[in-house]
């Protein structure tokens, strides 16, 4: 069942949540990482808009992908905004994954520490904060080929 | 889609430009007070008074306060773009080009708050003014500002760049501070103090980020005729440009080779009657010093990923900074990392004075042509050619 407009604004109340990008944030309830598709051409895009960026339509679908992909950027935090079990008295690591669905579509998160690096396979995984699943990137444990 | 067409090409100049100076303190004053004694020192460079000024475009106070602070009795064209300040410049000169006002008053006051120090709140009238989310953001993210240490990363790992490379934008800055009184952070910045300073997102530390400060600057647009009959010589906007491209959010781009910085290039080229081997000087936007790093490679003083190599070939050891090609200095007033966060003000003011020879122990002898490109990567990149008349 959907979660009311008010409730799910103040289950992420740390994220901007609008008209546009409700479903993706209905779907990180669900643990499914929802992506924008358009159901006319094809084209992923991120983060959600209301028309196809490619081909204009409004045939808009949210669309689970599979959250395996390649990190393509990487910070660490050394200090950040309060969020609840975050120490930044280690660093806080966050990449940009470029996703296997498309080339150039991205998805940021936070990572599971360890041998990080740009280049590196990762896969999609949940941890839970503040009632709310996040999504988190570990290393992929087995390299598909 | 670049164009050649620039029917405003030369036709609009800066008649004069004042700043305060800059200190990276919370002062006692407001931030429109710093604003006024700004915009009050550059009518008066200009032999102005309050009715002859009809155009008014700024960052804040928003211009009907500002309005009201000066007692300008009458306007009849004003706005309020957000920054960085080429925003303001192109929409002054349009403005005035376009008839809509003849003499316009333009201005940024930089100032310590929340969003971009915290040590601004230690000032109850600061924290006072500020309206905090009831909830803090999520740290999972590279949106705004950590947008840049992101794309350092990617820099550094597509090119085999080096701390140090960095660390040379922001020495060459703070040897150029030295000579400017107006400048928050003056004492010079060795590469181990570099290296060692204290780590805010890595891959960049305290010394890669602008530094907050309190201070104004402002500036007097007007038509390249009216200017001639003004006290200082008119510094001519040969061409004034801005750069987006469609993947423009901070984890979107296409990559380093393709965002709002080409599309500058390519414009400003176009529009602008030189390019890097007739500028006599060069200001590289270095709100973080990898912006500085991206416009130098960029505008084609060296290949991508050859920056830092590039800036130590043309080291000078006797100022402790660069000169592009042996001789072009950039940031010549210390630049966003140690003259002050302007969010490109400075780099426009210290432009105008190098063109007009007041830029003291810094003057670039003889200069007559200025290269700016204020902004970064994703929806703020701009560029501005300056040529004295
Ligand atoms: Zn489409």
């Amino acid at each position: 069942m959907a979660e009311a407009d008010e409730e799910l604004l103040e289950r992420f109340a740390s994220h901007s949540v609008d008209r546009d990008n409700a479903a993706h944030f209905r779907g990180r309830l669900n643990r499914q990482l929802l992506i924008n598709r358009c159901g006319d051409c094809g084209r992923w895009h991120h983060p959600p808009k209301p028309v196809c960026p490619g081909c204009w339509s409004t045939a808009i679908e949210p669309s689970e992908v599979d959250g395996t992909g390649e990190v393509h950027l990487l910070i660490r935090l050394h200090q950040g905004p309060p969020a609840p079990g975050v120490d930044y008295s280690t660093p806080y690591p966050v990449v940009t994954v470029e996703l296997d669905e498309q080339q150039g579509l991205r998805f940021t998160a936070t990572v599971e520490e360890g041998d990080i690096a740009i280049g590196q396979r990762v896969e999609l995984d949940w941890i839970e904060r503040a009632g709310v699943p996040v999504p988190i990137f570990r290393l992929a444990r087995e390299v598909s080929l | 889609m670049t164009s050649d067409r620039n029917p405003m090409k030369n036709a609009i100049a800066f008649a004069g430009a004042t700043t305060t100076g800059f200190e990276r303190r919370n002062t006692t004053r407001s931030q429109a007070s710093w604003a006024a004694e700004a915009c009050i020192d550059a009518m008066r460079q200009c032999d102005l008074g309050p009715k002859d000024v009809d155009g008014l475009c700024g960052s804040w106070p928003p211009a009907n306060e500002l309005q009201a602070i000066l007692g300008l009795p009458e306007i009849t064209w004003f706005e309020n773009p957000p920054v960085p300040f080429i925003n303001h410049v192109s929409a002054a000169a349009a403005a005035v080009f376009a008839g809509l006002c003849e003499v316009a008053l333009v201005w940024h006051a930089a100032y310590r708050q929340p969003w971009n120090t915290a040590g601004s709140l230690k000032d109850p009238f600061r924290a006072a003014a500020e309206n905090f989310p009831a909830v803090a953001p999520s740290p999972d993210t590279v949106m705004h500002a950590v947008g840049y240490t992101a794309w350092a990363s990617r820099y550094m790992h597509e090119f085999g760049a080096t701390k140090e490379d960095f660390g040379l934008i922001a020495i060459n800055d703070r040897s150029n501070a030295a000579r400017n009184p107006a400048a928050a952070l003056t004492h010079p910045l060795t590469m181990q103090e570099y290296l060692e300073a204290r780590m805010i997102r890595w891959p960049l530390c305290l010394f890669d980020m602008d530094v907050a400060v309190d201070g104004a600057d402002a500036f007097i647009v007007t038509t390249a005729e009216r200017a001639r009959d003004m006290p200082l010589p008119p510094v001519l906007i040969n061409a004034a440009v801005h750069g987006m491209v469609a993947n423009n959010e901070e984890d979107q781009i296409d990559g380093l080779a393709h965002h709002g910085q080409h599309i500058v290039v390519d414009s400003l080229k176009a529009k602008s009657d030189f390019w890097i081997d007739g500028a006599d000087v060069f200001f590289p936007y270095d709100g973080f010093s990898i912006i500085a790093l991206a416009w130098i490679e960029n505008v084609g003083y060296c290949g991508a990923g050859e920056a830092g190599e590039f800036m130590r070939q043309y080291w000078d050891a006797e100022s402790n900074s660069v000169r592009l090609n042996g001789k072009v200095p950039f940031n010549p007033h210390g630049g966003s990392l140690s003259e002050g966060a302007t969010q490109g003000s400075g780099h426009v003011r210290e432009a105008i004075h190098q063109l007009q020879g007041l830029a003291g122990d810094r003057q670039v002898p003889g200069a007559r042509t200025a290269l700016l490109t204020p902004g970064g990567f994703f929806f703020n990149a701009q560029g501005l050619t300056l040529i004295r008349d």
